[in-house]
């Protein structure tokens, strides 16, 4: 099973993240009712946290006055005498008409254009890992039911001996930009980062990309969210976000290790491919 | 009874004939689709523990859903729902039955091909029944069937084949019986029955059945060339990645299969609309506010519904002036919804509100469609679908819309015609407590599941408590579950009043609920229809005839003394005038 971290000698590390089978021992800080998103631990999830929870208050508003008015009108008009006997006037459907269009003006207005600040500045805007020189690139291979990821290594190019490959184990400096590719080896997989509001599908034959900032030191959970068959749901891993330099001595011991351990038969494991960008 | 007498009433031309065996046939699979779905709400509640009452079927696992089981029983759970109830019951039953009567015909444009379909839905409902009992089951590649898990490499077993056979089967009854309403609207209809005086409702069906011919085989086309994949060794959709080593494109078939997937939910819903339209102004005795807007709306709907699928594939990596198109375009379609909502609303002002049983079931169908247009929103948005996307947000939403709503509407539908349909009346104590409990336990399973979507909980998850971020749902799952026990539970309400009315209900008047629409007031042969569906409460009508109803061809002569003083009400309300 892919779950083994024997299957990867350089994911054997000093500094070691939880488990990333084991359950973490921090316990759930909000209850179940209070409907609140993932713990943020991105630095830029306020964003979009911030816009869904402005899409929640349009969702109450909304539901409120279409129950409202709805109960409204059968309680008023319920076994009326009189009945107005036609189907509206001029200016009651211009009404109807203008209404419709002032909610969609303000609701979904207010969606798209703060949906388009976020593609504009975070999601789609590759500069930012582009441009920081401190970026770190992961390669990342989704199978039946297990995460690979790849580094580069020292060299700083990926495909080479010195190549760090990890088992559901992604480690990250906090307070820089990740910059993850993604394949599939098999089906179609979801990879997410429910605590740095990432979600991109993993597709056979093509490589997707996305990237992320770490707003602190931690570690949070990876899943799959999309059906990949009967082990879907244990397709978990574990982000750990280091400090920067506890992240650089992992990185150059277990880039070390992976030369010592470099196997050149071993075809199974040589996936890696150039950077590609945008 | 002899061979002949049989195959004479199983291979029926009768359009109402037609909609009986759609309607038990629906049911069938409404209550396998139900069971499953209680069934995955064990498993949420209390995963992977023995089922009660499961061991005989599962008697390795003492009755507990393992992983593959469960992968099976939600993949057969949305596809029976999807296309063997809701739609045949909207289309098939409801559609069959009211089409040719409200617009004035006796009989389809194309007769013979009604029993096709009714056949090909039932070969394609027998094969699914038989996946469940061949060896490793049935389907388990989700209702979507996305290659490359879906094909034979990581989904082996006949199951998945039979299935995949199963989808052409009732795809091609889709697009059989989709023609045939598309042409008997445009070539049936009554004299006098112009656009403008057709029902909402058949305007809904019309619609409806426009996207099931244009759609429906684009799913058929996908499915047949991931059937070729699975039994033919052909690579469309399998792509050159290192363990399969295909020159295929897994991507194509999700963009062919959404682009009747997202059309296919509008399918579930303009019936449903039709109805609530007819509906609240029936039951509000007035005409439905701005008539044509409604069904012009609906009308921008269908056409912008084929244009907006893409929002589905907002995280497949695709390039960012697609994701920004279908952005646009899926929070366009919001627009007519509300224009139609709002005349919803606008009718029941200044009417007189009856509430009767469809008419509570078509409030309830606007309530819960109203919850699942709003909750949809957010996923219409690149931004904000990021984070709600794949989780249980999304399930609530549009199980909201196209799984309450529509079953909401099939009832208000049935309750509605069921007197016309068998001639007999259901109860109506019975009817309003049936949807009343459908409707709040509908927005409790629902809400509930919208709840944990927006805490994070990934869909399809057989133990979504693997996941620490999700350990603390659990509580809030639970009670999702027994709400959608109780749900299920309700549905013996309908049952107990279904034989009882079949057994020793009492004989439906004519028109019980005093509309004028032709399936009701049975236009005579080559009479002329003179009106639109909701003359209600005209006061030149009630001048003469002394009641507030006056049927779609019946003349108005002018200066006709009054009939009778006073109008009978419409029953099962009191202080009706």
């Amino acid at each position: 099973m892919a779950e083994s971290p024997a299957l990867s000698p350089s994911s054997v590390s000093d500094v070691a993240p939880p488990d990333a089978q084991a359950p973490l021992a921090v316990p759930p800080a909000r209850g179940a009712w209070s409907l609140a998103p993932p713990e943020n631990a991105s630095a830029t999830g306020d964003r979009i946290d911030a816009l869904l929870a402005t899409s929640h208050s349009f969702d109450l508003a909304l539901a409120a006055v279409m129950l409202g008015w709805l109960l409204l009108a059968v309680a008023r008009f319920r076994n009326a005498r009189k009945v107005a006997p036609d189907g509206g006037t001029r200016r009651s459907r211009a009404w109807v008409l203008g209404l419709a269009v002032c909610a969609f003006g303000v609701v979904d207005g207010t969606l798209f254009l703060g949906s388009q600040g976020y593609l504009d500045d975070v999601l789609w805007n590759f500069r930012v890992p582009m441009e920081d020189p401190r970026t770190v690139r992961i390669q990342l291979n989704a199978h039946q039911w297990s995460w690979e990821a790849r580094y580069a290594g020292a060299d700083g190019a990926f495909g080479t001996k010195d190549d760090v490959v990890t088992w559901n184990d992604l480690r990250v400096p906090a307070g820089v930009p990740v910059w993850v590719q993604l394949v599939s080896t098999d089906v179609v997989h979801g990879f997410t980062l429910p605590a740095f509001r990432v979600k991109l599908d993993a597709i056979p034959g093509r490589v997707n990309q996305t990237w992320f900032q770490a707003a602190r030191e931690g570690a949070w959970e990876v899943a799959c969210y999309q059906h990949c068959g009967t082990s879907h749901y244990r397709m978990r891993g574990m982000l750990t976000a280091l400090s920067p330099e506890a992240y650089a001595a992992w990185l150059r011991e277990a880039s070390l290790k992976a030369v010592q351990a470099y196997d050149p038969d071993d075809t199974a494991a040589h996936w890696g491919w150039v950077w590609r960008t945008p | 009874m002899k061979a002949g007498a049989l195959v004479k009433s199983l291979w029926t031309t009768d359009p109402q004939r037609v909609a009986r065996q759609y309607l038990w046939g629906g049911f069938l699979f409404l209550l396998i689709g139900g069971l499953l779905a209680m069934l995955i709400r064990f498993q949420w509640a209390w995963p992977g523990q023995p089922v009660p009452g499961l061991a005989w079927v599962l008697p390795e696992s003492k009755g507990a859903l393992t992983p593959p089981t469960y992968t099976a029983v939600f993949t057969m759970h949305g596809l029976l729902m999807i296309f063997f109830a809701v739609t045949p019951l909207l289309f098939g039953a409801l559609g069959h039955f009211v089409l040719p009567l409200a617009i004035g015909s006796k009989q389809m444009a194309f007769p013979r091909l009604s029993p096709f379909g009714f056949w090909a839905y039932a070969v394609g409902g027998a094969l699914m029944l038989v996946s469940f009992v061949v060896r490793l089951g049935p389907a388990s590649a989700g209702w979507t069937s996305y290659p490359p898990l879906a094909t034979p490499a990581f989904t082996p077993g006949l199951g998945q084949t039979l299935v995949t056979v199963a989808v052409l089967f009732v795809g091609a009854s889709a697009f059989l019986y989709g023609l045939n309403f598309v042409v008997t609207v445009v070539r049936c209809r009554a004299p006098g029955m112009t656009w403008g005086r057709m029902p909402l409702v058949v305007w809904g069906l019309f619609y409806g059945a426009v996207l099931n011919v244009l759609f429906v085989p684009v799913l058929a086309a996908a499915t047949v060339l991931l059937l070729l994949d699975r039994v033919a060794g052909t690579q469309f959709f399998i792509a050159g990645a290192a363990a399969v080593g295909g020159g295929g494109d897994p991507v194509v078939y999700q963009h062919l299969f959404w682009l009747f997937g997202h059309p296919e939910v509008y399918i579930l819903i303009l019936p449903a609309w039709g109805m609530v339209g007819d509906f609240v102004a029936f039951f509000s005795r007035k005409p439905a506010h701005g008539y044509r807007l409604t069904a012009g709306a609906m009308g921008v709907v269908t056409a912008l519904s084929g244009a907006v699928y893409a929002h589905h594939l907002f995280t497949s990596g695709m390039a960012p002036v697609l994701g920004r198109t279908f952005m646009v375009l899926t929070l366009l379609i919001s627009l007519p919804a509300e224009v139609m909502f709002l005349n919803w609303l606008m009718t029941l002002w200044r009417g007189s509100v009856r509430l009767t049983s469809p008419m509570l079931a078509a409030l309830a169908t606007m309530v819960v469609f109203g919850l699942g247009g709003i909750t949809g929103l957010a996923l219409g948005a690149v931004a904000t679908d990021v984070p709600l996307h794949g989780t249980m947000w999304v399930v609530g939403h549009f199980h909201l819309t196209m799984g309450a709503a529509s079953f909401l509407a099939v009832f208000a539908g049935l309750y509605f015609w069921f007197p016309r349909m068998y001639g007999r009346a259901l109860d109506e104590r019975l009817a309003k407590v049936h949807v009343l409990l459908s409707a709040v336990l509908f927005i409790a399973v629902f809400g509930g599941q919208l709840v944990a979507g927006y805490a994070g909980q990934l869909r399809r998850l057989y133990d979504p408590y693997q996941y620490t971020f999700l350990e603390h749902l659990l509580p809030l799952n639970r009670w999702t579950s027994w709400a959608a026990f109780a749900l299920g539970a309700a549905q013996l309400v309908f049952v107990v009043n279904l034989v009882r009315t079949l057994g020793w209900g009492r004989a439906a008047e004519p028109n019980p609920w005093r509309v004028g629409t032709l399936e009701w007031t049975d236009a005579a042969p080559g009479a002329v229809v003179l009106r639109g569906p909701h003359a209600l409460s005209q006061p030149e009508v009630q001048e003469q005839l002394g009641r507030d109803w006056i049927g779609q061809a019946e003349p108005l002569s002018p200066g006709v003394p009054v009939a009778e003083p006073v109008a009978p009400p419409v029953p099962g309300v009191e202080g009706a005038v």
